[in-house]
């Protein structure tokens, strides 16, 4: 009666408990996944791009976290545009 | 501002910082769960405690049901294994979750008879969402808990 043999949960419940359990799972993921490219030396227009968000939003989402955390961030000019 | 006021005030403020070290965008019942846990002296907290859920063990609970309800769905949080992000200091906002919680807390009594354990009823009475799920794979019965509380705000030291 297990769920996790089943690819489709067939308690509603579980269903949207994983749903809710994925999206937290994909934040914590995009923190330390933009962190670490930030770290990396990727642009903002990559990271955007890569994620298939606009620039302004992964900006605005992560941008103060990262300067507070110390993160060299690559200038404007070196961005392609 | 009442005792309730300030109670209620700490009980938010330290919800919040869970919900930060979460690295959650919002505040959600199950913080304000945590909170109520670790709030030394208070009724909710002894009830909490008497049941043997210290912060610790809403903790690992609330651990248990995200692991399982990603498992579901065939994933694993254990299996990426990116460093812990930078928390920034933008602060959580009231999630939706710990404001029906509260919604329901302040349904259960008059503002002047609201005590602790009104706000542990708040949490407690979600019929859906994570904190049922955490209570019972905890092994919790939460109907019984619940009533606990109930017994608790009848008594005459409340």
């Amino acid at each position: 009666m297990s769920g996790a043999e089943n690819p489709l949960p067939h308690d509603p419940a579980d269903a949207l408990a994983a749903v809710a359990a994925l999206r937290r799972l994909a934040d914590q993921l995009e923190d330390a996944a933009v962190e670490q490219a930030m770290r990396a030396g990727w642009s903002w227009p990559q990271v955007s791009e890569a994620l298939g968000v606009t620039r302004q939003a992964v900006h605005k989402k992560h941008a103060k976290r990262l300067i507070a955390a110390g993160v060299q961030l690559r200038r404007r000019g070196n961005e392609r545009v | 501002m009442s005792a309730f006021d300030r109670y209620l005030h700490a009980v938010l403020v330290r919800a919040t910082h869970e919900a930060h070290e979460d690295g959650s965008a919002t505040t959600d019942a199950h913080h304000l769960l945590l909170s109520l846990a670790a709030d030394q002296g208070s009724t909710a907290q002894r009830v909490l405690a008497a049941a043997g859920l210290d912060r610790a063990a809403v903790r690992a609970a609330l651990d248990r049901e995200f692991e399982h309800s990603l498992s579901v769905v065939g994933v694993s949080a254990a299996a990426y294994d990116l460093p812990r992000p930078s928390r920034g200091d933008r602060q959580p906002k009231l999630g939706a979750s710990a404001r029906l919680a509260l919604e329901r807390s302040f349904a259960t009594a008059r503002k002047k008879d609201l005590r602790s354990s009104h706000l542990l009823l708040g949490v407690l009475e979600a019929q859906v969402g994570t904190v049922p799920r955490a209570l019972a794979l905890a092994g919790i019965d939460r109907a019984e808990l619940a009533d606990r509380v109930r017994q608790a705000l009848d008594s005459p030291d409340q």
